[in-house]
């Protein structure tokens, strides 16, 4: 009983200590993270001040110019949704984020999977360099190389003659815009997006793989039930993240393949902010899309957190 | 004593006071401009002799800083800084942005015909034009002296410098220099020529026609009804210049502009005209142009400046271009199809056009507007143009029973970059007040301003392969070969007119043809194509009808400010 009470009051006696007192204990901690949250509320907080554009009217910039840019309430907004495109462009932003991230994460996968099981070290090492130097080439550089390779009368067509199929027209149909989006991705970031994976591999225990060879499990078992589940902490933080970031399905891909040809697939938010709002100096566009963008984001990351808590994985936030 | 000292004390103190009114006098205070061109360009070398001089007469040095990147991007954050503009501020293809913003000054508070002679003169007969009214105050304006197309003396063209249809010089070479003047004699000449010469001699196919649909270049698939119907470039309305009220309209959406992207439909279904043009970027459409295996496209002269260049360096003469210009023929056209009471005839060439609101303004922040302006002032005397023109005499130029002349090594090196980095103040001279044209007084009177245009230099260093094509058709120059310039309207050239006030139907009005027009080009059959071009024409009427309103009563405006003040 004594005990019983002493233990309250032992426990309980920080609770009883204010926030001030706590804080004086950490002091060195509080110090340390001074900087980050002056960052933080420096380039991350202060800047929502220019929210307040969404809610002014810069569609002339020659009044814009004379500084008159008069509150309009929701007619940004308003704006916005009575445009058929820009759902279209929502569309595409999330078609195209959802095969890039489906795509991405697949192929990182398989191929961290594939260099973790290779033991010859040089051959590890050359290939990891060979794949993930393309992640350093400007897009500028990767779309002209798309544009050549997948030209009607390009390599990828050539390949395709050799079987008799007659040649596509890659580039200028709609329909395949995503895909080459996604398989351009895939090529450029497939060795960047592996060493996260490699390094949660090196991670896992040796021991266990000893013991799944000793209970009689091949190379496919082993892979399937020691390297596999050791890496999904890893998978679904960076899931969940990548979710946070659906909105952003890439800006400079998409302007640069894409033409008049295939721009109802290949207009993203973001180059329908520039086409309606940036180049026009409409900020006003310009600010309610990327509040559109953030409110969205926000809602795909809490409900992506959510749904991993509910099935017992692990949580960002 | 004592007096006499302090009297010769203060007259020496006085003395030190006078001294630097009298160098001033003599010699304005050094100072360095910065200067900004919305265009790329190279960096003048030190011992520059043009920048040298222009120091020691004006004291003036610039710091200068050319356009690397994307104008509109580029200008949008400078003008995020007011109060630290560049001095002298040539904002591109954009520079309305600038006026608009307000960074530029008005040029007119220093520009008069009392304080600046020189330069009232240049601008007064296109003075109707190049002063505006602001649309607030109502007070007159001028932000920037244009920085061409104030010509003297006739208009001189020898060749075509805007919009054409261009023909490979082979091609009409091969066919024993027919003249060319409608669209079915264009397209039936390159189909030929295909048929009998489907590759290069390295083995190359040849293309027969290029479309180039990218960005602000798409002027390429959507202005050439406009020429076909016979009228100069007037970016994308056709106006009705015979009648009092300038009637305006949308030309793309009219049953007139059907018969063009019929023919072009046609052409693509017999394989003139490849898919990959559509998708095709500005960079490979000069490479591909370049390389000399494209036969026929719509352009204009200064667009593909680069690949010509590229083939005359190769010397591949046959395959450089004719600027042609074509017309509707009468049956391609149905005559209910027609505007009421329009006729064709044929006027790519139009009246010389000030340059307008292009070249360098004075910005907010420049400190001596003043000086600048009299440097312009004292440059436009015959001295200073002839050394930003010509050069030096002896040197780079030499005058040979009283004509103006170059050797072919002298009028080389002036497309030389690297050389005009030491000897020409190329990066100032293009963005500033210029004569053009003739010189009309004084030893060398009627002859040209500009080297490029001097007969010696455009007939005596033609190359042999020009002179001998231009000897079968009889003409002298290539500029034959299209109508002489038509008088120009009152209100110019109609794409110059700001369209910030309807700036987004105008957006939409643009992208729905960027996106249409190339899969119309591209339909299977006629039904689809008829589909198409019905859906095509249901969708952009709205934004066009909005638009042509528009220009129309911006035309007006124009027409009124230009007649306006020769009425009073």
């Amino acid at each position: 009983m004594t005990n019983y009470t002493q233990g309250t009051a032992r426990y309980a006696s920080p609770k009883k200590k204010g926030f001030f007192s706590r804080l004086a204990g950490q002091w060195q901690l509080a110090l340390m993270s001074v900087p980050i949250f002056l960052y933080v509320l420096l380039f991350n907080y202060a800047p929502m001040w220019g929210w307040i554009n969404a809610f002014k009217d810069y569609g002339n910039r020659k009044l814009v110019a004379r500084g008159i840019t008069p509150f309009n309430g929701l007619d940004n907004f308003k704006w916005l949704f009575s445009r058929p495109d820009f759902f279209v462009a929502i569309r595409n932003t999330l078609a195209m984020s959802v095969i890039n991230l489906v795509f991405g994460t697949v192929s990182a996968i398989i191929l961290a999977v594939l260099l973790n099981e290779v033991r010859q070290k040089t051959f590890k090492k050359t290939v990891q360099t060979v794949t993930y130097l393309p992640h350093f080439l400007s897009m500028v550089i990767i779309v002209a190389m798309a544009q050549n390779i997948f030209a009607s009368n390009g390599p990828v067509n050539d390949l395709l003659g050799l079987l008799g199929i007659q040649p596509v027209f890659w580039l200028g149909e709609g329909k395949y815009f995503w895909w080459l989006v996604g398989l351009i991705n895939v090529w450029k970031e497939v060795g960047w997006g592996t060493i996260i994976y490699i390094s949660a591999m090196t991670s896992i225990d040796p021991s266990l793989y000893e013991a799944a060879s000793i209970d009689g499990a091949g190379r496919f078992q082993r892979i399937l039930h020691v390297t596999l589940p050791g890496i999904k902490s890893t998978f679904v933080i960076l899931l969940i993240m990548n979710i946070g970031h659906l909105m952003e399905a890439g800006f400079e891909i998409q302007y640069l393949l894409g033409n008049g040809l295939t721009a109802a697939y290949s207009r993203t938010i973001d180059i329908f902010v520039l086409e309606y709002g940036t180049q026009n100096m409409d900020f006003g566009v310009a600010t309610a899309a990327g509040i559109f963008k953030s409110v969205v984001a926000i809602i795909l990351l809490v409900g992506a957190n959510f749904i991993s808590k509910r099935l017992g994985e692990e949580t960002l936030v | 004593m004592r007096k006499l000292l302090s009297v010769l004390l203060a007259l020496c103190l006085l003395g030190t006071l006078l001294v630097p009114f009298a160098v001033a006098e003599e010699k304005p205070e050094p100072i360095t401009l910065t200067a900004f061109r919305g265009d790329p360009g190279d960096q003048p070398y030190e011992d520059n002799k043009i920048y040298k001089k222009i120091e020691e007469e004006f004291g003036i040095t610039f710091e200068w800083e050319f356009l690397a990147g994307d104008l509109d991007e580029t200008l949008g954050l400078k003008l995020q800084d007011m109060d630290d503009l560049p001095d002298l501020f040539d904002g591109g293809n954009s520079a309305e942005t600038l006026i608009d913003a307000g960074a530029l000054i008005n040029l007119l508070d220093y520009v008069n015909p009392e304080d600046t002679p020189n330069l009232w003169a240049h601008i007064e007969p296109q003075k109707n034009r190049i002063i505006t009214k602001d649309e607030v105050t109502g007070e007159d304006v001028m932000y920037i002296i244009p920085n061409y197309g104030l010509g003297e003396g006739e208009q001189i063209v020898n060749s075509v410098n805007g919009p054409a249809f261009f023909i490979q010089k082979q091609v009409l070479a091969w066919a024993g220099y027919p003249e060319i003047h409608t669209l079915d004699e264009y397209f039936d000449l390159i189909e030929k020529f295909i048929a009998e010469n489907p590759t290069n001699a390295d083995g190359v196919p040849y293309v027969g026609f290029d479309i180039l649909c990218e960005g602000w270049r798409h002027f390429c698939l959507i202005n050439p009804v406009q020429h076909l119907m016979g009228r100069p470039n007037d970016g994308e309305v056709l106006v009705d210049v015979t009648k009092d009220d300038y009637p305006t309209e949308t030309f793309i959406n009219q049953p007139y502009a059907k018969a063009y992207y019929k023919k072009l439909n046609e052409e693509f279904k017999k394989g003139i005209i490849s898919p990959d043009t559509f998708v095709m970027s500005y960079d490979q459409y000069i490479a591909q142009l370049s390389s000399g295996t494209v036969l026929g496209m719509f352009d204009q002269t200064w667009d593909f400046g680069d690949a010509t260049n590229a083939l005359l360096t190769d010397k591949k003469y046959e395959n450089t271009y004719v600027a042609l210009g074509l017309v509707y023929d009468e049956d391609d056209v149905a005559a209910e199809d027609m505007p009421e009471g329009w006729t064709i005839e044929e006027h790519y060439v139009n009246g010389s056009l000030p340059n307008l609101d292009r070249g360098f303004g004075i910005s907010v922040s420049c400190e001596c507007p003043e000086r600048i302006v009299a440097m312009w002032e004292r440059m436009l005397d015959y001295d200073w143009q002839m050394l930003f023109n010509w050069g030096v005499e002896g040197e780079d130029y030499s005058v040979v029973d009283g004509r103006l002349t170059m050797t072919e090594e002298q009028y080389a090196n002036t497309q030389d970059i690297e050389w005009q980095r030491h000897n020409k103040a190329r990066a100032f001279f293009e963005s500033s007040p210029k004569r053009q044209g003739y010189i009309m007084d004084g030893e060398f009177a009627g002859q040209c301003w500009e080297p490029g245009n001097q007969d010696e230099i455009v007939f005596g260093l033609m190359n042999d392969y020009d002179k001998d094509f231009l000897s079968h058709y009889g003409y002298s120059k290539f500029g034959d070969f299209v109508n002489p310039p038509i008088e120009l309207a009152p209100y110019g050239e109609a794409w110059q007119i700001d369209k910030a006030d309807i700036q987004k139907d105008y957006d939409d009005y643009l992208r729905i043809q960027d996106e249409q027009l190339p899969s119309i080009i591209m339909a299977a059959d006629d039904a689809e194509f008829d589909a198409k071009w019905d859906a095509f024409v249901t969708e952009i009427t709205p934004s066009a009808d909005i638009y042509a309103n528009f220009m129309h009563e911006q035309i007006l405006k124009l027409v009124d400010a230009y007649y306006g003040e020769d009425a009073e």
